[in-house]
């Protein structure tokens, strides 16, 4: 029986290999070669990679990228946790209306929020519209990086939200009470019950907000402007404007490995704290 | 005994009611004394886990104090009472190993190391789980995690310790262990453990003091032997082990009776006449010849315990009424030239049921169909034609299809069919009836279709309530019946007793009754006090 059905599986073996393993072995054979080869006259290069870990301005690029996605991290940590906190003390009924409440903005199309936040920021946008009725500014907002920020915490602070609120609101109610019974405050029950046991939530709340927002290219290009690049701006501009396929694909290569490190970083922490009590 | 011991804990006319307006306790005032095993019993919903939360500090009492050593904790904060809890599923912190859930109280209070260490190595000796201390609680059994808890609990040293329903996950022997196991703890440390079940026989093996509860009121407070040989009324009589309870009159100081007849016992203090329950535990009465017995009667049935026999013995048997059922072969109309034919039986009806009649009831009564000769598909009845007088007398009724297949029936009003059973205050109703040989056939549950046909119903002429009528008796077998009048008996429960005995009876067999004076217990009526 089982081996029957297992024919079921190849379309979608046949789709993954021409969807996700084809494409990235052809970023791969680009990375690697010299621009303006033939099919048949191949040329093996590391220049590529040379030339981004050489060149001063790509590595300050890459090392902004990363800074503005663990502060855009943070950020939503800090604002997502009590949030979802807050959500998960509600009773039922108004816990579904406020998660659909965080999720709603997600319906509409996360470019045209972004315009949306650039009519807000502008010089003569509507913030500095009311801040000039109190006699401030206009304060030069979009185009720095606390315009990339906001866009960034703003689109994806829902996923750290929804999952933190998950991881609370699964976690057994009379344990709490428990801890409270034992002589905790509700402040010491909550740094040694609650959060211990929220953090598989905030590492994969981690994990959701921190790749998008390491390689996000129309944020830091709308809210950014020209001023204010990121790695997924040149990659984008590689491909687009250039046409140097080879120097795209190897910074993606070298994208995909920071990612992947940093996956393997968070799952670990993930094991980690799954397993404490088992030290 | 008890007055010796200091009061540690006073619930003081306390009231619980929830936003939703349902209120949960009533009033409930109870004094626990230190060193003491008590156990809140009663059936869910009773209040008594509420009572504990009080306790524990989780729920505000909507009215009342809580003392504890005289002081009111009403709007003390659970962490800083004296009293810690074994929560219904444990509640284990999954995040932390044994050892670590056991230490988190110590911890708490800033214990030094060496002296946390000392503690909860010992408490893991008291549950016996020395070897685990370092072992993932999520791996634990049922058992072991049930003990964790209690250790968990028992480490801070409260002078209290509730336990909410602790052992209802676990199976039956484990349950038993741990039921020992619990008494030997407290007997251990000497504190006060407040335990709530509502499994009866729990609270009597392990209790020092049982209070029953039900419906948020406390009805009997009393030691195990206390509440299972005097229960205070049939509530309690009835939720704590079997038993057989039995309307009487109270005659006199020391002479009661029931079922007509006299019997010694061992209560004062009732009125004169005054009506009463009288409750007999299953091991109290004794069977014995017939000509021997106290009461007299017959055994009904009879159920092996492994321990011994649950044996049903019948004093007298319920109220009853027999009925004439008529049972005709009607041939039914054949109407060639539509091919269709209609079948219905003739009726009886009661006068004061004619009032109610309509259509569908008289279809219903006289089982009227109709259906296409070849295909048997049922066709619809378009006209039901009658004109039934609330008067006894012989009417018709005419059943037609669309196409005018039609057949004619007898109806007959009767006036009622009632017998009364004034010595047991009991009323039971049934009616003559008639059927085809085909309905009888095709039931499907002939009694529960008798009772329907015949209109039986009983009920009590105290209190009007209904009486559920548990036997039916005729002499004919439904496969093979013919037209013709049979009888048809209803009858309600008679006086049955439930005897433990420790051998087998015979169903049928004829036999007598004997207990003592001193096992028959007298309780006032519910609701008279």
């Amino acid at each position: 029986m089982v081996k029957r059905f297992r024919s079921m599986t190849y379309p979608y073996i046949a789709w993954i290999i021409a969807i996700i393993v084809v494409p990235m072995l052809l970023i791969m054979l680009y990375a690697f070669t010299t621009s303006g080869n033939s099919v048949l006259t191949f040329q093996f290069t590391l220049d590529n990679f040379a030339r981004f870990v050489t060149d001063k301005v790509f590595m300050d690029v890459l090392l902004r990228s990363l800074y503005i996605a663990v502060i855009t991290t943070l950020i939503c940590i800090v604002l997502g946790y009590p949030i979802a906190y807050v959500i998960a003390q509600r009773g039922s009924r108004s816990n579904t209306i406020l998660i659909l409440l965080i999720t709603m903005p997600t319906w509409v199309n996360m470019l045209v929020r972004t315009y949306a936040w650039m009519g807000i920021l502008q010089d003569e946008g509507i913030l500095n519209t009311i801040l000039s009725w109190f006699g401030i500014g206009p304060v030069s907002m979009i185009h720095t990086s606390f315009a990339v920020i906001l866009g960034m915490v703003y689109n994806f602070i829902p996923f750290m939200i929804l999952q933190i609120h998950t991881s609370l609101a699964k976690m057994d109610k009379s344990l709490l009470e428990a801890a409270n019974d034992l002589g905790a405050t509700p402040v010491q029950a909550f740094l040694r019950v609650t959060l211990p046991l929220s953090l598989p939530g905030v590492i994969s709340g981690i994990t959701l907000v921190f790749l998008p927002a390491v390689s996000s290219f129309f944020i830091p290009k709308l809210l950014g402007g020209g001023q204010y690049v990121l790695v997924g701006n040149i990659i984008e501009s590689q491909f687009l404007t250039s046409g140097d396929w080879n120097f795209g694909s190897a910074i993606s290569l070298i994208m995909a490995v920071i990612i992947m490190i940093s996956m393997w970083l968070t799952r670990k922490a993930d094991v980690q704290v799954a397993s404490q009590g088992k030290e | 005994m008890a007055e010796e011991k200091k009061k540690l804990i006073q619930f003081k006319n306390i009231v619980k009611s929830f936003e939703d307006g349902q209120v949960v306790l009533k009033g409930v005032s109870l004094d626990i004394y230190e060193n003491e095993f008590v156990t809140l019993l009663g059936p869910s919903g009773c209040g008594k886990t509420t009572l504990l939360r009080i306790l524990g500090g989780f729920l505000q009492p909507t009215e009342g104090k809580v003392l504890f050593d005289g002081e009111d904790i009403v709007n003390v904060p659970p962490y800083k009472r004296e009293i810690n809890t074994v929560f219904q599923k444990y509640a284990l912190f999954p995040h932390m190993d044994v050892y670590d859930n056991i230490a988190f109280g110590l911890t708490l209070k800033k214990e030094p190391k060496d002296v946390i260490e000392q503690k909860v190595m010992r408490m893991l000796r008291l549950v016996s789980l020395e070897d685990y201390a370092h072992r993932n609680v999520t791996e634990l059994s049922g058992g072991q995690q049930q003990r964790i808890a209690i250790a968990r609990a028992l480490v801070n040293e409260p002078s209290v310790l509730l336990l909410d329903e602790p052992l209802g996950a676990l199976d039956l022997k484990l349950r038993k262990e741990m039921q020992q196991e619990l008494k030997y703890i407290q007997q251990e440390v000497g504190i006060t453990f407040i335990f709530v079940t509502h499994d009866q026989e729990e609270a009597l093996t392990m209790s020092d003091k049982i209070v029953v509860m039900n419906a948020g009121e406390i009805q009997q407070i009393g030691t195990p032997t206390e509440i299972y040989r005097n229960p205070v009324n049939e509530f309690v009589a009835k939720f704590i082990g079997e038993t057989n309870i039995i309307d009487g009159v109270m005659l006199e100081d020391d002479l009661v009776m029931f079922e007509d007849k006299k019997f010694a016992c061992r209560a004062r203090g009732y009125g004169k006449n005054e009506k009463v329950d009288v409750v007999i535990r299953p091991e109290h009465l004794d069977i014995v010849p017939r000509a021997e017995g106290m009461l007299k009667g017959m055994v009904k049935s009879q159920l092996f315990k492994g321990m011994h026999y649950e044996t049903m013995v019948e004093t007298r048997v319920g109220t009853s009424i027999t009925v004439k059922m008529q049972v005709s072969q009607d041939r039914p109309v054949y109407n060639e030239e539509k091919g269709e034919k209609i079948s219905a039986n003739a009726f009886l009806l009661d006068v004061e049921d004619v009032e109610e009649l309509d259509d569908a009831k008289v279809v219903a009564l006289a089982s009227a169909e109709a259906w296409d000769a070849e295909t048997e598909e049922p066709i619809s009845i378009k006209t039901v034609e009658y004109d039934i007088k609330p008067e006894t007398g012989n009417y018709t009724v005419t059943f037609s299809t669309a196409n005018e297949t039609s057949i004619t029936v007898k109806v007959l009003v009767v006036a009622e069919n009632r017998v009364e059973s004034k010595v047991y205050q009991e009323e039971i109703y049934a009616m003559n009836f008639f059927k085809k040989v085909e309905d009888i056939q095709e039931s499907i549950a002939l009694d529960t279709d008798l009772e329907t046909w015949a209109s039986a119903s009983a009920w009590s002429l105290e209190d009007g309530e209904q009486v559920e009528i548990t036997d039916v008796k005729y002499d004919f077998d439904p496969e093979t019946i013919t037209p013709g009048v049979y009888e048809v008996t209803f009858s309600t429960e008679g006086y049955e007793y439930k005897v433990s005995t420790t051998h087998a009876f015979e169903e049928g067999e004829q036999v007598g009754l004997v207990f003592r004076p001193e096992d028959i217990h007298v309780m006032k009526k519910e609701g008279q006090w």
